[in-house]
């Protein structure tokens, strides 16, 4: 990708190709849609449909799908770059883009042919918006296994799936779904499948009253329905290597980036409050306390970012994504992102005190970021991965890093 | 496969049942749990005398009784072991 000699003045629609310039473009016109409704979003937690549409009409839904089949034939480090600049306004958004690029990346490199010619022209035409339905009761965000048995019955896939927490599951117009291969033998081979909104009966249950990431609408859905064979994605029971390859990967490189973006905004907006006209002479820009703690704040962003540009590099360079030094590269990441970019923000909010640090209606929003923030923790437990990479420290006693 | 290699992944394979381990036996999908990856390499160690690679600690080894089977293997040769049983120093 390069950037133009210039930028393009017209809109950017899902047909312009894929430049620096056009995905800047791209990604600022759905942050000023999701400016315009995020109080009332958060407010209300109901999903940012409005910016929805822009991520559709402007082909960012589309941005991983090759040219081939009408998209914009964009990387992971597109992805990257537009999860910082979404989260930059709304994490929730941000959030919702990320995890769609995730899901169409294991359909772009898993999917069979059938299913691919099929959907990834749809996505690139925004015309689907696809959902991960990979929690289960139980079992925590353990993506390995699966209690729910997928049957084969005449070259058909029967699905039936309860899953406690679907982002944006009302507003898909697909789900990728995980479930127990057939025929049902261990919980341990899972397969990943495609799901047409019109191949489901959908029930909801309970209400999504979070702390923050109001946005995301992430709500509890049983699925039934049938689809065709084809909609497997890759082998069945392989879901592990889909979950190496791409769908950790992804997760944790496009949610850090999120998260980074809501951590760099909300300093962005901290500093152009300070510097505003609105604080002359009231504001001591020479306060030491003040001025280490944006030292601070940049410093944590800064980390971040170098940590998050290493391991995309490594991503896309190693051989092998399943050995253990990238693993805990991948894991580290996600854990420091989801720490840092959290204190980022409750530093910032006693940088500048009650006023705009507490309260909701200050153009900081550090009270929003800050709890769309905190989420970062849980989502994947940092306390599990913390599990995980202390057995895979184990397992590499000369410690060579990635 | 030596008998003892079957022996000591068997405690590991919560799925196996009544079935034998083969050597294209999907070790995942039998329950091997990565949590469990450490002390299948002490057993390893300690039935086999050697210590397999950091260069082997990936997917591909830990796919199917025969592939980890095939590292050991490698290495017995590359250590000069011959597979008896050690006693810790």
């Amino acid at each position: 990708m390069s950037a133009p000699a210039h930028a393009a003045t017209q809109p950017a629609g899902p047909t312009a190709p894929l430049t620096a310039a056009s995905l800047t473009q791209r990604t600022d016109q759905v942050a000023a849609v999701a400016a315009e409704h995020l109080a009332r979003t958060d407010r209300d937690a109901s999903f940012p449909v409005e910016a929805l549409a822009e991520m559709r009409r402007t082909g960012l839904l589309g941005l991983l799908v090759p040219t081939a089949h009408g998209g914009l034939g964009g990387t992971t480090e597109d992805v990257v770059t537009a999860s910082i600049a979404l989260g930059r306004t709304d994490m929730s958004v941000a959030m919702i883009f990320a995890m769609h690029c995730q899901q169409v990346a294991a359909l772009v490199r898993y999917g069979n042919q059938q299913l691919r010619d099929e959907l990834l022209p749809e996505i690139a035409a925004g015309r689907v918006y696809l959902a991960s339905v990979t929690t289960e009761a139980g079992k925590g965000g353990h993506l390995l296994s699966s209690e729910s048995a997928l049957t084969a019955r005449d070259g058909e896939l029967l699905i039936d799936r309860f899953a406690p927490i679907v982002t944006g599951g009302e507003h898909a117009d697909g789900f990728l779904v995980t479930m127990q291969s057939p025929p049902p033998a261990s919980p341990h081979q899972v397969s990943l499948v495609y799901a047409h909104r019109d191949q489901l009966t959908i029930e909801r249950s309970g209400d999504w009253q979070p702390l923050g990431m109001r946005a995301s609408h992430s709500v509890a859905l049983r699925l039934t329905g049938t689809v065709p064979a084809h909609h497997v994605v890759g082998e069945h029971g392989d879901f592990r290597t889909i979950v190496t390859t791409v769908f950790a990967p992804m997760a944790h490189l496009g949610w850090s980036a999120c998260w980074l973006g809501t951590a760099a905004g909300a300093l962005s907006r901290v500093i152009k409050l300070l510097r505003g006209p609105q604080s002359r002479g009231r504001v001591n820009l020479d306060s030491e306390l003040l001025l280490t703690r944006l030292s601070r704040a940049r410093q944590r962003i800064e980390t971040v970012h170098a940590l998050l540009a290493h391991t995309q590099q490594v991503v896309a360079t190693a051989d092998d994504l399943s050995v253990p030094r990238v693993q805990l590269l991948l894991n580290s990441l996600k854990i420091t992102a989801a720490e840092e970019c959290h204190q980022a923000v409750d530093g910032l909010i006693d940088a500048v005190g009650m006023r705009h640090g507490y309260l909701k209606d200050s153009p900081t929003r550090l009270e929003h970021s800050l709890r769309d923030l905190r989420s970062a923790a849980l989502n994947y437990s940092n306390d599990r991965l913390h599990l995980v990479d202390g057995k895979l420290a184990l397992l590499d006693a000369e410690v060579r890093l990635a | 496969m030596d008998a003892r290699f079957t022996e000591l992944l068997t405690p590991f394979l919560k799925f196996l049942g009544e079935q034998e381990i083969t050597p294209d036996a999907s070790l995942r999908e039998l329950g091997l749990d990565s949590m469990q990856a450490i002390e299948l390499l002490f057993a390893i160690e300690d039935t086999f005398g050697v210590t397999l690679p950091d260069d082997d600690m990936n997917d591909a080894t830990f796919a199917t009784a025969g592939s980890l089977w095939t590292v050991i293997s490698a290495a017995m040769d590359a250590q000069g072991v011959d597979g008896t049983r050690v006693t810790a120093a």
